[in-house]
């Protein structure tokens, strides 16, 4: 059973500035699931990037079924029989699942004995024939553009197979998916394996090496800290060697102290522009020293009420932030009335990802001094103020505040939009799921960044999917539920279960 | 009356399509082409300067050099079309400032070629070749039946090659290997790359292709506009095969009712003003109904048109 497939050996990658690859050696064995476990940077997604052609290595060799080869493109990946399925998929939109499938490998048939026409025909069958021994739920006929991330993940999966792929090569498969296509996605990855397939996993996620890996390697800022065998291996022990300290799953959060009220709703509705209620008058008070915490399941409203609080959607009711009325203020108000909006939507809502860090940094409040004098914006004084808040906020951005926003990671670019909204020292902050899809790291210390606003007395609104994020930072919880709050309780009197029950729409 | 709309209508739509269908290449692999103009007019350039020489040659039968100036027109778009591909591919040029500039320096260029050869080799001082008319052909058996009487018609033999090439095309995109590659260039460039293709090769073909047909259309336009190439061959039609396309939706079949209609309309509204026996200074004006057209035509049913996705956009291998 235990033969080696591929072997990694003394491998180096260095870009401008950072070692990806610091010296890795390792080897996988044939018809394994092997997991790459690190924090965002660590260099896992870059050594796949090496094995999968798209990198060459600057030192180390890699040892393909006893032999050393060259793997300079991913085309001669995929001629050595590895596939990769990537972060962002790369699929033609407008195209059936058939035609993405073949791409490149079209099933050819002469008309007439000279003409060379593509065999759609043949196409089809070969298509189908894999999508039904897979068990994919998916129809060869099916355009791309109408299928949901998780069917465009296996179709993904299918080009790999089309392919004969032995090592597939997962980037961060899970980043985008609900909880019941995770759970589907192990399934199929654990079917691959028992058809003989090697897997290359690559994930920042402890639960799921813990539900399907054997082997993990665990990766910290460019060096591999260790293999280890998961079944053995405590979940704890790992968290602890993958972001390279010991890590305390416990937030310092000291008792509430509840100041005067600072925001209050009465019977905010949100109508869409599909003439849909969205929230049904929705009624709470947050108070400063508190964190108020809005716990749902995706689309139930939560998303309606922030961006109806900051002002990007019209609504009706009332909202009071620090004993005046901004329901009918315009954005700019609101904020300058002291509102911080952390939004979901990071890449459109958030950011300019086009622009630099010190553009994104002062983006609300360039028009007045001290960055704006006249019509004229300061530019060294916005640079100045940029290079503060990267150091205070923990802002990674290679080339400081002239970072194009778009080359940096998830986790900092959310930092930086924290860095910005609470720099704006407003007495209401509203986040939404601003975890997401970060690392624990990044997760951790945002989370206490709430709790550390809480306790310097601001007021804050966390709308969050995460249950366990709810629980362990809120004070107090209301459960929203299409479009009704349904219970409203402090955190310390609901149960992980209960709760989960309500958001369910079970209990009301 | 009727069977002069149509057959004027043919003879204007056909060469529209076929510069259109080129403009479809192009920009179905991503690669905008305002340049069809230009193309076309060096196109046009290259088959008159080939026609040119050939009687020289061959004096006594036009219809050789006739055949083989259409083919010295697609090699001269084709390989005029080099500058944009060389600018939007390689050096990564912004695609529209590409178009614009090539349109304007094959205006000068072929102006300008035009006269110092005429002045050089074929002692002439005009800044145009003269062609020969072109032949055009009747089917007699149907000639007198009604509306299909006016399409078989005083047919000229580029009709023929024009549909031809509609077919063959039709087939390269949508059957072929290259086809389905290039398509999948205008929607998704990365996954062409990771289906381990050349993006910047497929596209390359793509927009040497593009300029081969706007030669072809171009020739075709001095043959039965003119009979001579001459700046004059610059009277938009590059421009009018871009609106068709888009009004077509980047789809051949559909771009080829565009093109009817607007060469329907322009030989209607030349009908039209011959009924009135208008003015000449109103009969340019009358001349503008078919861009009027276009534009209204545009407002009410390219709504729902979806350009390729990735039109227009450089492609960096390293982006990912």
């Amino acid at each position: 059973m235990s033969e080696t497939i591929l072997e990694l050996k003394h491998i180096s990658k260095r870009f401008p500035g950072v070692i990806a690859n610091n010296d890795i050696s390792l080897e996988i064995q044939r018809g394994e699931i092997f997991a790459f476990l690190g924090e965002n940077g660590a260099g896992k997604s870059t050594l796949a990037s090496i094995i999968f052609g798209m990198y060459s290595p600057d030192a180390g060799e890699i040892i393909l079924r006893g032999q050393a080869v060259q793997i300079n493109s991913p085309a001669r990946a995929v001629e050595l029989d590895i596939g990769m399925v990537h972060q962002h998929f790369k699929l033609v939109s407008n195209y059936s699942v058939t035609e993405n499938i073949i791409l490149g490998r079209e099933p050819i048939k002469r008309l007439l004995g000279i003409i060379p026409a593509i065999d759609y025909k043949k196409a089809r069958a070969q298509v189908q024939e894999l999508i039904d021994r897979y068990d994919f739920d998916l129809s060869a006929d099916d355009l791309i553009e109408d299928l949901n991330v998780s069917s465009q993940q296996r179709v993904e999966i299918l080009k790999m197979l089309y392919r004969d792929a032995e090592i597939l090569i997962f980037d961060e498969p899970t980043a985008m998916l609900t909880p019941q296509e995770i759970d589907s996605l192990l399934a199929i990855i654990r079917r691959l394996r028992e058809a003989g397939k090697t897997i290359i996993l690559i994930t920042h996620k402890l639960e799921e090496i813990k539900l399907v890996a054997d082997r993990c390697a665990i990766m910290s800022r460019g060096h591999l800290i260790d293999v280890y065998d998961v079944q053995t291996t405590s979940t704890q022990l790992m968290a602890n060697r993958m972001v390279g300290r010991q890590l305390s799953f416990q937030l310092d959060k000291a008792p509430a102290h509840f100041g005067p009220a600072v925001l209050e709703l009465k019977e905010l509705s949100v109508i869409d522009a599909f003439k849909v209620k969205r929230l049904d008058k929705a009624s709470f008070t947050v108070h400063a020293g508190e964190v108020f915490a809005l716990a749902g399941v995706a689309g139930n409203g939560q998303i309606q009420l922030a961006d109806a609080l900051a002002g990007l959607v019209q609504h009706s009711g009332q909202i009071i932030l620090n004993g005046q009325d901004i329901s009918q203020a315009s954005v700019r108000k609101r904020i300058q009335s002291g509102l911080a909006y952390i939004p979901e939507d990071r890449h459109g809502v958030g950011l300019f990802l086009d622009f630099d860090v010190t553009e994104n940094l002062i983006s609300k409040q360039y028009y007045r001094p001290p960055f704006a004098h006249w019509a004229f914006l300061q530019k060294k004084t916005s640079q100045r103020y940029a290079e503060l808040l990267i150091v205070r906020y923990d802002v990674r951005c290679a080339q400081g505040p002239a970072t194009i926003v778009r080359s940096m990671s998830g986790g900092n670019q959310q930092k930086l939009i924290i860095a910005r909204e609470l720099d704006t020292h407003a007495d209401l902050v509203i986040f939404v799921q601003p975890t997401r899809g970060l690392d624990i790291g990044a997760t951790l210390s945002i989370r206490q960044r709430i709790i550390d606003e809480r306790n310097s007395g601001k007021a804050v609104l966390l709308i969050s999917l995460e249950l366990e994020e709810v629980l362990t930072v809120a004070d107090n919880i209301a459960v929203i539920f299409n479009g009704n709050l349904t219970k409203v309780t402090p955190a310390a009197e609901i149960s992980l279960a209960e709760l989960g029950e309500y958001m369910m729409g079970v209990r009301q | 009356m009727l069977n002069q709309v149509i057959i004027d209508g043919l003879a204007f739509a056909l060469p529209l399509l076929v510069i259109a269908i080129g403009g479809i290449f192009s920009e179905h692999s991503g690669v905008t082409n305002l340049a069809l103009e230009g193309l076309l007019g060096f196109g046009a350039f290259s088959g008159g300067l080939c026609f040119t020489i050939l009687v020289q040659f061959i004096p006594f039968d036009s219809a050789v050099a006739f055949y083989v100036s259409f083919i010295a027109a697609a090699l001269g778009g084709a390989t005029f079309s080099l500058i944009h591909a060389l600018l939007c591919i390689r050096l990564q040029a912004n695609q529209v400032i590409s178009g614009v500039v090539i349109n304007i320096a094959a205006m000068a260029l072929t102006g300008f070629l035009t006269a110092q050869l005429n002045q050089s080799f074929f002692s002439g001082s005009s800044n145009k070749f003269f062609l020969s008319t072109a032949p055009r052909y009747t089917l007699d058996l149907l000639s007198g039946l009604p509306i299909l009487g006016g399409l078989v018609t005083n047919v000229y033999p580029f009709e023929i090659i024009a549909l031809l090439l509609v077919v063959i095309c039709w087939f390269l995109l949508y059957r072929t290997r290259f086809g389905l590659h290039l398509r999948a260039c205008g929607d998704n460039p990365q996954s062409v790359d990771a289906a381990g293709l050349s993006v910047a090769r497929i596209r390359l073909v793509a927009v040497m292709i593009s300029g081969g047909l706007a030669g072809v259309g171009g020739i075709c336009f001095a043959y039965s506009i003119s009979t001579n190439v001459s700046p004059a061959i610059y009277f938009g039609a590059g421009f009018l095969a871009i609106a068709a396309l888009i009004f077509g939706n980047w789809q051949i079949i559909p771009t080829l009712g565009a093109c009817l209609i607007f060469g329907l309309a322009r030989a209607a509204s030349f009908q039209l003003v011959l009924l009135l026996e208008m003015d000449s200074s109103i009969f340019d004006l009358a001349m503008i109904v078919p861009y009027v057209l276009v534009l209204v035509l545009l407002v009410f049913f390219s709504k729902n048109n979806r350009a390729p996705k990735a039109l227009g956009q450089v492609y960096d291998k390293g982006q990912s």
